[in-house]
């Protein structure tokens, strides 16, 4: 068969993209829409993190992660990567920081290049549902809370003390077993050996 | 919508038939808990109407968003009252209050003078006064579970839980059984469980009511055990004794709690461990369990180890030795 291998010729996105459309009409037809689409895309690459409506944040996330996928996969010699940068990037210096930040950044990252979350919209206001857009690895605070950090959580407490009776645990079975070994040492004559040897396997049976 | 219906039924037969079973076990409320919860209510409403003329404190708010001055009614305003004047953050995630900086304080307890107040939530800096409340919350759900899971004929009586110790791994109730070789199954430990969970999802709110000795012994007169041990409880509180109350269920406990049973996420009653016989036919079991607050993913592998080592017997005092000191642990 000489069918070209779909997955070779187009990148395959690390995000789901939602399959219906999203409610992003324009007064200016589907060309105002896609401006919107293609500043959202150059704000995000300029600031990194930005804050908008849930279903424009989730349309122009696809295009960003096919433009940073893109630029890593064809690099900055390839005709048709530069032009899709071209487009989507509105602020040329932007061209610059996709090819000499973000591909860097993300040349070896196998989980996908930006982050989405819910946010909560004011009330009462507009009833646009609000989210958070952000590239991976941007310089500011994360925005999850992080609970591995503080030990004194009550599940932090629990794993602690888990830890430690582990720990507990393995250091008296092998104090035992040297014990153990040291009470078979100590018989001098060689001829017991092979004797005591069998007790001491069904003594530690049970320990275990 | 019949064959739905019927396909339901085939896949989730086991699941119908403990609900069936639970449907039944919860049906007979017996009149002495009836009663109890009337002495509650009277008692409570007298406290309200003995308040006479309304005082006002002043109560210093510490915290997020700022720190402001609350004016509010002395012996009627919680500190619920105040959270809800901040907003409806606060309302929900403060488990419980600190007094002055120093005295943990229930969110439904009235205020008794001027005084600074801090909201206390789980994830706080410090967690370890609310930590101790919510395991202690932990113990006394259980003891409301326990009650609602068990059949009439099992003569199920709570004896009493041991002061709250998150470094054993698991939190403890101690009850009689009216069998002496009762070797729980996991389908079992799952009914109790599944009672803890559904107590969570009802978000019953957890009352606090002190009582005179004299009260408490009518209330808990059916109750050998509890009977037993409240005059060694109101020596050491000026013959006052602490009862909280969680839907129908009551208790005495010395407190503090949280404020509601809705701060318990992941909860698994691990284990049932019978201690020692108790007359002809009755023996004592410890019944343990872990639990996480609301808010707390954990990885079902991390959680896995915690009800792993919950299982072993946990080393609190057993209700079997000297009781005095066992209530002196208690009230720890």
């Amino acid at each position: 068969m000489n069918q070209a291998d779909v997955s070779k010729l187009i990148s395959q996105l690390r995000i789901a993209v939602r399959p219906n459309k999203r409610h992003l009409k324009n007064v200016d037809g589907p060309e105002g829409r896609l401006l919107k689409l293609r500043k959202t895309v150059t704000a995000l690459v300029k600031h990194e993190r930005i804050e908008l409506f849930y279903n424009r944040a989730d349309e122009a996330r696809g295009y960003a992660e096919l433009l940073i996928s893109n630029a890593i996969r064809h690099g900055d010699r390839h005709k048709a990567t530069m032009e899709l940068a071209d487009y989507w990037l509105l602020e040329k210096q932007l061209v610059h920081k996709l090819f000499k930040v973000l591909v860097p950044r993300y040349e070896n990252s196998n989980i996908s290049y930006t982050r989405m979350f819910k946010a909560p919209r004011d009330y009462p206001g507009i009833f646009y549902r609000k989210s958070v857009l952000e590239l991976r690895g941007n310089p500011f605070p994360v925005l999850t809370p992080d609970n591995s950090q503080n030990r004194n959580l009550l599940h932090n407490v629990l794993l602690d003390e888990a830890r430690k009776e582990f720990r507990r645990e393995k250091l008296a079975n092998l104090a035992n077993k040297l014990a153990a070994e040291t009470e078979n040492a100590t018989p001098s004559t060689p001829a017991q050996v092979p004797v005591t040897e069998q007790p001491e396997q069904s003594e530690e049976a049970p320990k275990a | 919508m019949a064959a739905t219906t019927k396909l339901f039924r085939k896949s989730l037969g086991a699941l119908t038939q403990i609900q069936q079973y639970r449907s039944i076990a919860k049906l007979p409320t017996s009149a002495s808990s009836a009663q109890r919860n009337e002495l509650f209510n009277l008692e409570q409403r007298r406290q309200q109407d003995a308040i006479g003329r309304v005082e006002k404190i002043e109560v210093r708010y510490l915290g997020l968003p700022e720190d402001v001055t609350l004016v509010m009614n002395n012996n009627i305003s919680t500190p619920y009252n105040c959270a809800q004047h901040l907003s409806e953050g606060h309302c929900k995630r403060s488990a419980l209050a600190l007094i002055d900086g120093s005295v943990p304080w229930d969110m439904h307890r009235p205020l008794q003078e001027s005084c600074t107040l801090q909201l206390l939530n789980f994830n706080v800096s410090d967690p370890h006064i609310v930590n101790k409340a919510f395991w202690r919350t932990c113990s006394f759900m259980l003891g409301a579970a326990l009650q609602r899971a068990f059949k009439q004929e099992a003569n199920l009586q709570l004896h009493s839980f041991p002061g709250p110790n998150i470094k054993s791994g698991s939190f403890v109730h101690d009850i009689v059984l009216g069998v002496q070789n009762w070797e729980p199954t996991k389908a079992e430990m799952r009914a109790i469980s599944a009672e803890m969970v559904k107590l969570a999802a009802q978000d019953l709110r957890i009352e606090r009511l002190e009582v005179d000795l004299d009260l408490a012994k009518e209330m808990f007169s059916d109750l050998r055990f509890k009977s037993e041990q409240l005059p060694s409880i109101a020596q050491q509180h000026q013959s006052r004794v602490t009862l909280y109350r969680l839907g129908e269920h009551i208790d005495i406990s010395r407190g503090p709690m949280v404020g509601s049973t809705r701060f318990l996420g992941k909860c698994t009653v691990v284990a049932a461990h019978k201690l020692a016989n108790e007359g002809a036919s009755n023996a004592f079991y410890r019944v343990q369990g872990v639990a996480l607050p609301t808010g707390f993913a954990l990885n079902h592998f991390a959680y896995g180890l915690l009800e792993q080592r919950a299982q072993k017997l946990n080393s609190a005092r057993l209700p079997t030795e000297p009781f005095e000191e066992q209530r002196q642990m208690q009230l720890s």
